[in-house]
């Protein structure tokens, strides 16, 4: 599966992608089967709005304990915020979601940015 | 310290219109992101993993107690009342809105602060001795050439797009705290047998992906001439520097392509034609602005007092809490009855470096009551009161208790250098901060810490190297393998004179190996060490293999 | 044709530009022309005998002391940024001036965009080709962004230190 992401240009705020918006939790991010051409579509609509967010990427996803969770550390800790402050940033709201994602596990790749060596 | 005029305060607020400008220009949709994302790094403005990062210039590592008070509200009003203390001796702050950009701007202004050139391809914060004007190790105080360079570089017309960042240290002591041999220029000072002053100048040195200890290419630079010496160094790196590779761009790689006779030969050469093209002005400061410098700081005002101070003995002898602190964190003043004194940001289970807003008040406070209004950061990321008198410093420890940053471990196991690493930064590979925490637990117990003594531990999450892991007793960078992090410990480096780069231990090891393999390298040390010696020395006596087959021994 | 902004005594004006820059493989228009180094070198001669101003554009990593002899000939001297983030041109600029005394126009060429216009300005460029559709009034704005320096440069303004001193 994958979702899409970005960093709100107004103040940086991680968030998703959800039928042509951008929300904040991962839990509400809309999800596509990974050869799902509408994640690519999707993902050019969020290019194109360079006044709301900067730089939109799609990540992949894995499953843990029944929720999605994004493959790579990385966009993990962007989903939930640092691990040395476990009251700031996503995290900071709890439930199962949220702990679910803390408890994924299962890297695959490094960035979990679908096509980063062509996107560059 | 040094007072900002108005001219000072001037360029502040044209550099902050100009932001705000700027800012404007960029959420109205004239400025792409491409255009704008230059402009912002230029005014220490990131894009993090959770948020804008906004880094704030700390001149010299020289604070007052206004300008930390003002840090600690900026914390409180745009942040999460907290600030993080850098290895450039700056401070981040890790959620900061775009939009509030400008009034921080202005706020920091307010009292002499910003954010100029914290980023970008340009002359950086220059560091220098967080005991400046308080050793009595020192030739004479380097924050007057801190000060000259530091306006000097500031909007240097030629010089703000360069091949890559550039990072200037100075240090007056024998005994380096700056990190000198490993800075693209290392600047130490030192007196001729007749008098007279001049800088060792050292170039090439630095971390990241080609760590080099770098290679004095003069042995004795008379100070005044500091400025055009400097710009012959910028000028031959501006033009021949490489820009082809991000990662071969910096000053290191040029020295060691050319060989430093050559390199020095260059500089040289165009030092002299910078002389002729200047004439009669001269291409240095005046003396008379070099005066102006100095006088600024020279304004410290010391008491006769006696060496000993019995309010100071007695609290030693009555409350061994306090006495410790005093082996670890009180250093030898040049005035008797005085100290300088450490202030650890290296709580053991904190954040190496952060500092909440009520803990920079109250180090505000304090240096206001006892310490001369002196505030200094250190690239160990560690606060400073450098005048603080004997009888004085049972209170100022007192208050630190209070806020909870008097943990008395300045250069032991758990006073670890560590970058923020994945947990904010969008560069990094693997964490930076859990792993300092999980091996300052280990060595929770003082007793142990003090009986291992003086050993540097500097962690990196990615091989930027903003940690500064190749110069640590003990070094370790994150790695990331597949997507797990993983980290390669490195034995044997140091950032002080006697700089060398670390050796690799051997395989990387995960997460949550390190800090036990930290605990095993311990153990060898205290194992094999003669008397007297640090980790360092034991290591360099042994090499590596008897810490190696330990830590790898599970391994077989 | 596109925008040329010259500065002179300060002031910025938007100015029609006289000069045609001819590509090495392009044949030579009539007329006051800008040309790359190794064309002057192989047809500069010959282009100052026609009695037309000739100028040179230099590349960022070619270096001024290549025209040292020829600068008392040219007209214009144009040095390119290929990127703005490419610094050497800089450097070019304020040797031409400072070493050289060259008095005639020092021209930006290239990604030339406003937000440096005041660096340009100090290391002594003084005609601008502008690749972000900035006017002349927002050049100027730009340049005079700073009410002081920190340094002596090309431009003549007096650093902080000279003006604590008045």
């Amino acid at each position: 599966m994958k979702a899409l992401t970005a960093n709100r240009l107004s103040d940086g705020e991680v968030v998703f992608w959800k039928d042509g918006r951008w929300i904040e939790r991962f839990a509400d991010a809309q999800l596509w089967a990974g050869d799902d051409p509408a994640a690519i579509e999707a993902e050019g609509e969020g290019k194109a709005q360079p006044l709301v967010v900067v730089d939109a990427y799609l990540i992949d996803l894995v499953e843990a304990e029944g929720f999605w969770a994004p493959v790579s550390y990385r966009e993990r800790i962007r989903a939930l915020g640092p691990t040395n402050h476990l009251h700031h940033g996503k995290q900071a709201e709890g439930g199962a979601a949220i702990e679910a994602l803390q408890h994924a596990s299962g890297a695959a790749r490094s960035t979990g940015r679908v096509n980063l060596i062509k996107r560059k | 310290m040094y007072q900002y005029d108005t001219l000072d305060k001037e360029m502040l607020a044209d550099r902050s219109a100009e932001f705000r400008g700027q800012v404007a220009r960029r959420l109205s949709g004239e400025l792409t992101e491409d255009q704008f994302k230059p402009l912002r790094l230029m005014n220490g403005l990131y894009l993090q993993l959770h948020a804008y990062m906004l880094r704030v210039a700390i001149p010299y590592g020289s604070l007052n107690p206004a300008q930390l008070r003002k840090l600690a509200w900026i914390g409180r009003t745009y942040d999460k009342g907290y600030g993080h203390f850098t290895t450039r001796t700056n401070l981040q702050f890790h959620w900061i809105k775009l939009a509030d950009t400008p009034d921080i701007l202005d706020h920091l202004a307010s009292v002499d602060m910003h954010a100029i050139q914290t980023s970008g391809n340009c002359i950086r914060n220059t560091t220098t001795d967080p005991y400046a004007g308080a050793t009595a190790e020192e030739v004479d105080d380097p924050r007057v050439w801190a000060e000259a360079i530091r306006q000097w570089s500031t909007f240097h017309p030629e010089f703000s797009f360069l091949p890559r960042k550039f990072k200037i240290a100075i240090t007056a002591a024998p005994k380096d705290r700056t990190a000198a041999r490993v800075h693209d220029i290392g600047l130490v000072l030192k007196r001729a047998r007749d008098g007279a002053l001049g800088f060792e100048v050292i170039v090439g040195g630095g971390m990241g992906r080609t760590p080099y200890v770098g290679p004095t290419i003069k042995e004795f630079l008379p100070v005044n001439r500091l400025l055009s010496y400097l710009e012959a160094i910028l000028r031959v790196y501006n033009r021949h520097g490489r820009r082809d590779n991000i990662y071969k761009a910096r000053i290191k790689i040029l020295v060691a392509a050319l060989g430093k006779d050559e390199f020095a030969k260059q500089v040289e050469a165009e030092w002299a034609k910078i002389d002729r093209d200047a004439g009669e002005g001269g291409a240095d400061l005046p003396d008379t602005e070099l005066a102006r410098i100095r006088g600024a700081f020279a304004t410290a005002t010391f008491e006769t007092l006696p060496a000993v101070s019995e309010a100071f003995e007695t609290a030693k002898a009555s409350t061994p809490a306090f006495a410790r602190f005093v082996r670890n964190n009180v250093k030898p003043h040049k005035k008797p009855g005085y100290g300088i004194v450490e202030i650890s940001l290296k709580g053991i289970g904190d954040t190496p470096g952060d500092a909440t807003s009520e803990q920079m008040e109250t180090v505000a406070d304090l240096a206001e009551r006892y310490g001369q209004n002196d505030i200094r950061v250190t690239h160990e990321q560690n606060l400073v009161l450098p005048h603080v008198r004997l009888d004085d410093i049972p209170s100022v420890w007192a208050g630190l208790a209070e806020a909870g940053i008097a943990t008395a471990n300045i250069n032991l196991v758990s006073d670890i250098i560590a970058c923020p690493g994945l947990d904010y930064c969008a560069l990094a590979n693997a964490r930076a901060i859990p792993i300092a925490q999980h091996i300052a637990e280990k060595f929770r117990d003082p007793d142990r810490a003090e009986k291992v003594g003086e050993l540097k531990i500097k962690i990196s999450g990615c091989i930027n190297a903003c940690g500064h892991h190749h110069v640590g007793h003990i070094g370790i960078l994150g790695v990331d393998k597949k997507g797990e992090e993983f980290y390669q410990l490195t034995l044997g480096g140091s950032g002080a004179e006697d700089a060398s780069l670390g050796s690799i231990l051997g395989p990387a090891l995960p997460y949550d190996r390190v800090a036990g393999a930290v605990d095993t390298l311990v153990d060898v040390y205290l194992r094999e060490r003669e008397d007297g010696e640090r980790f360092l020395d034991t290591f360099r006596r042994t090499g590596v293999a008897p810490f190696k087959e330990a830590v790898y021994a599970d391994a077989h | 044709m596109p925008t040329l902004i010259e500065l002179k005594d300060g002031v910025c004006r938007p100015a029609e530009d006289p000069f045609t820059h001819v590509a090495d493989d392009e044949d030579l228009p009539p007329g006051d022309v800008i040309v790359s180094l190794t064309r002057f070198q192989q047809e500069g001669d010959r282009l100052l005998s026609e009695g037309r101003r000739v100028g040179v554009r230099l590349k960022s990593d070619e270096e001024v002391e290549a025209l040292a002899y020829d600068l008392p000939r040219l007209a214009v001297v144009a040095f390119d940024f290929p990127k703005y983030r490419d610094g050497r041109s800089y450097t070019n600029a304020r040797l031409v001036r400072e070493r050289y005394g060259f008095k005639a126009e020092v021209r930006a060429v290239g990604d030339v965009l406003r937000e440096q216009a005041g660096f340009m300005a100090r290391v002594g460029f003084d005609a601008f080709e502008p690749a972000d559709d900035a006017s002349a009034n927002e050049w100027q704005a730009a340049i005079r962004r700073y009410r002081h320096v920190y340094q002596r440069a090309a431009d003549g303004r007096a650093p902080a230190f000279v003006e604590r001193e008045a």
